[in-house]
């Protein structure tokens, strides 16, 4: 197991305990409704929603699937293109937590969602997103 | 008239430390700051005081995001973009001895990365809170205001920080080794 994926791991388990502890029940299914507006009060100074739309951060469209450091005309940090994490929605939800955890060196300059009940919210329309 | 004896000589040196750096005698004097950076900081804190100046919700986002960004600003001044001072001078291969001053601030860059990361993330939590604010009242200006924002944060974390620290990797190493 590398580093990174130790890490992963133990955000993951990390997130599973305290959605369990804080939210019964609250990690497994998000409301995508309720991730719009999670999206529009804590991503889209940096992200947009739209194809093709790179801002300070990348598209968020088609972002569950894809590959670190896959979005054409988008200059990534060199951790993101090195982290080689498909985004899917476990792996959102450890990154979502606490990006600098998932990906050190990360350029992304936020601190994380902390409530597992908005990140599950979050997923879940970005799962909408394609 | 200039001090005679050691005692009083050495009680005015030390007084003249205290004075000119309380806690950091490494970074005693002030140095400024390049010019395009001095002006953004201060077209920055003008269009933030004016949007703090509106009713809610802008007015109170837009204050939140100005403490933030006048106590970053400080530390930028203070230590993290004096360095950048001395590019002209390291384009055209010039190092001299007298550059030394930057040293202590870079290394304190180095050291305080973590921390300058995390007053980015602080300044994009506010941020987006302002631009939710903009987009609740349907305010452009500061919608405008925090997306720019944004991109200059991104401006300093991509591009001014790494130069920073290899400003002072060229110093260290062209230096004489006293410095």
């Amino acid at each position: 197991m590398t580093v990174r994926h130790a890490r992963v791991a133990f955000a993951s388990l990390t997130a599973a305990a305290l959605g369990s502890f804080l939210m019964p029940g609250s990690a497994v299914a998000g409301d995508p409704v309720a991730g719009k507006a999670v999206f529009q009060s804590n991503c889209v100074v940096c992200h947009a929603n739209r194809a093709g739309d790179n801002k300070v951060g990348p598209t968020l469209w088609g972002v569950v699937g894809r590959k670190t450091g896959s979005v054409p005309e988008y200059t990534y940090s060199p951790a993101n293109l090195g982290a080689n994490i498909t985004w899917t929605d476990a792996e959102l939800d450890a990154y979502l937590a606490a990006p600098r955890a998932v990906i050190p060196g990360t350029k992304m300059a936020y601190a994380g969602v902390k409530d597992p009940t908005k990140r599950a919210d979050l997923i879940a329309y970005l799962d909408t997103l394609k | 008239m200039f001090p005679r004896t050691p005692a009083l000589f050495g009680l005015m040196a030390l007084t003249a430390g205290l004075w000119i750096a309380p806690g950091a005698p490494a970074m005693a004097q002030d140095h400024p700051i390049p010019q395009a950076l001095r002006i953004e900081q201060k077209e920055t804190l003008e269009q933030l005081t004016a949007l703090a100046a509106r009713p809610a919700p802008v007015g109170p986002a837009a204050k939140d995001a100005l403490a933030l960004l006048q106590k970053h600003y400080a530390r930028e001044r203070e230590f993290i973009l004096p360095p950048l001072t001395l590019l002209p001078q390291l384009a055209d291969g010039k190092v001299t001895p007298d550059m030394a001053w930057a040293l202590p601030m870079t290394e304190r860059v180095r050291a305080e990365r973590e921390q300058i990361f995390d007053e980015h993330a602080e300044a994009t939590e506010a941020l987006n809170a302002l631009l939710t604010a903009a987009v609740e009242a349907n305010d452009n200006d500061a919608k405008e205001f925090a997306e720019s924002a944004a991109g200059d944060s991104l401006t300093d974390l991509e591009i001014l920080e790494p130069t920073i620290l290899m400003i002072g990797d060229a110093l260290r190493a062209k230096l004489p080794a006293a410095h």
